[in-house]
């Protein structure tokens, strides 16, 4: 089968699990943002630099995999900035704060202040954004990554089709929450949710048409109609009910709606546990979103609730790639096949596979997903 | 008196929490009496977390309280009398910059009466060598949010032994990705989700 034969049955069968249809196998994903570079030889600070050289590394390892359906969320331009984006926070580069090959570190430090609450509900999102980031990035940097997003991304894309691998998210947003969270460090923020909720609130609900339009742009010019919606303190075990109620759901249901009206598919990407709250998923239409959780929410939990619903996209563990051996992921695998497969499941390694994940134990993902992913 | 500071705090009421321990200092009610009660306090909050009740926004409102509550008293929150569970030290390995987790468990095991030195973040082997000698800690408790932190921890462990000090302290580790399979690959003693995990173990460790 050519590539483009294989890309079509890839992306038709990732397609058929997103609507809970049955497949003649479980589409099986790789995301490894700093496994890559490591595996095919080359440094996180090259990575962090080089945008191209890091699309080819994802696609060096995917083809180094061989048979997997397509990649998650893998670097799309100059990482760091994504991450400073996404966190409103100073990202350690390696290479300038940090040695040639160790892993970039997000700063918890409390660099947004109470009244830039006020400054983003009165000014709205993007005039407060274009004054704060230069205290957290690179202007510079910044400016080639927006270049390369609209003259190279498209480009950078084809490239993974024309192999047959399916690239899964062509846009990245989250709600507002996680933003404001970083900026203001995780300690302050929940304070300030207890102290002066009406402040906070104000700036959430002033950034949320932004984040909606970002993510939209970035799917119309990839092409790619699915989105990655992240979401890591504001998960449940994180948050009190009537904060979570308040400051967290609302805003993932009115984004999803928001993505799924312009015919979007938001990939939930869930890191820490959200077991709580899984039933609010049902709240959203079905068969339109899928829920990608990174092995601390309880999936076997998810299927219960939304079998039928919502696609599940999971979940090994980070811990089993970087300190486990090929045994443990095939016997996880297994049992995630028998236990949440084998419709409306996408194998995958829960949040990213780690830098240090052992190049055995990915290979022993695929082979895995591959033996007890074949349903027909 | 004291009654009405604990449950304030494990209540998460901090005006009623602040004005508890106000009032109790002013009725003549020594300060030592008055931290345990907040003390008391952040116990319930731990067992509230621990049965499903709270979250960790509610560990750190109450670290919050706990910490403005205790501004009041002319006593450390660590050291001296008020220190009655022993020598705990604790810290973020090399390689890992990640603070949160670590500084919840600083709280409430500082709430449990625990001495606790905190090294911070991207902390060297050889410190948590010296802090143990110093201290006389037979806890320490290493940190990690991320994978890379699991090498870290298994070189910290290497460097108690070197030092002759493995078989007098015990090691517990925490963050994110770590469970009973990183505990055994580490070397550590024990492992725990969350802070009131770390509790339990000082408290086996140190009361067996």
């Amino acid at each position: 089968m050519g590539n483009e034969a294989l890309y079509q049955q890839r992306a038709e069968r990732i397609e058929k699990a997103v609507r809970c249809e049955p497949v003649d196998l479980i589409p099986t994903l790789f995301m490894g943002q700093a496994f890559a570079p490591r595996w095919m030889g080359m440094t996180t600070a090259q990575y962090c630099t080089d945008p191209e050289g890091a699309c080819a590394a994802t696609l060096g390892t995917l083809e180094r995999l061989g048979d997997v359906d397509g990649v998650n969320l893998w670097s799309v331009g100059y990482h760091t900035i994504n991450l400073s984006t996404l966190w409103l926070s100073k990202v350690l580069m390696p290479g300038k704060d940090l040695p040639d090959d160790a892993l970039w570190q997000v700063v918890e430090r409390e660099t947004m202040t109470l009244d830039d609450y006020d400054a983003i509900a009165a000014d709205g999102w993007q005039p407060f954004l274009e004054s704060f980031l230069p205290k957290v990035l690179d202007m510079e940097m910044f400016q080639a990554h927006m270049g390369w997003l609209v003259n190279e991304y498209p480009h950078q894309l084809g490239k993974f089709q024309a192999a047959g691998y399916v690239p899964v998210v062509g846009g990245i947003t989250t709600i507002p929450f996680e933003v404001l969270c970083g900026g203001r460090s995780m300690n302050s923020f929940f304070m300030d949710l207890y102290r002066d909720p009406a402040r906070v609130k104000a700036a959430l609900d002033a950034m949320v048409p932004a984040m909606i339009e970002n993510a939209v742009a970035a799917c119309a010019l990839s092409g790619i109609p699915r989105a990655w919606l992240g979401g890591w303190r504001s998960a449940s075990a994180m948050l009190a009910p009537k904060l979570w109620d308040e400051f967290v759901w609302p805003y993932y249901y009115d984004i999803s709606m928001a993505l799924i009206d312009k015919g979007i598919t938001p990939v939930l990407h869930w890191d820490q546990d959200w077991t709580r709250d899984l039933a609010r998923l049902k709240e959203l239409p079905p068969r339109t979103c899928i829920l990608n959780p990174d092995g601390m929410t309880d999936i076997r939990k998810a299927k219960e609730l939304l079998d039928g619903h919502m696609a599940i996209m999971g979940d090994l563990p980070a811990a089993i790639l970087s300190a486990g051996t090929p045994d443990d992921v095939h016997a996880y695998i297994e049992a995630l096949v028998r236990d949440v497969g084998p419709t409306g499941l996408i194998l995958c390694p829960g949040c990213d596979g780690p830098i240090d994940s052992k190049p055995e134990n990915f290979e022993a993902f695929v082979a895995a997903s591959r033996e007890f992913g074949r349903v027909s | 008196m004291q009654d009405k500071i604990s449950e304030s705090l494990a209540s998460l009421e901090r005006e009623a929490t602040v004005a508890a321990v106000t009032e109790a200092l002013a009725a003549g009610t020594e300060p030592a009496a008055v931290l345990a009660a907040c003390q008391d306090g952040m116990v319930q909050v731990g067992e509230k977390f621990s049965e499903g009740e709270y979250f960790i926004s509610d560990l750190m409102l109450a670290a919050d309280i706990f910490k403005e509550a205790s501004t009041q008293l002319d006593i450390g929150i660590t050291g001296g009398a008020a220190a009655k569970g022993g020598a705990v030290v604790i810290g973020t390995v090399q390689g890992d910059i990640h603070n949160i987790g670590k500084d919840i468990v600083v709280s409430m095991l500082r709430a449990a009466t625990y001495d606790v030195t905190d090294l911070g973040v991207d902390v060297p082997p050889e410190r948590f060598v010296e802090a143990i000698k110093d201290t006389g800690a037979k806890v320490v408790g290493f940190s990690g949010l991320l994978t890379i932190s699991f090498d870290s921890m298994k070189r910290a462990v290497a460097a108690l032994n070197h030092a002759g000090l493995r078989d007098s302290v015990k090691v517990m580790v925490g963050g994110g990705p770590t469970d009973a399979a990183v505990c055994e690959y580490v070397g550590a003693d024990g492992c725990g989700r969350d802070a009131t995990d770390a509790i339990k173990l000082c408290k086996s460790w140190m009361e067996a």
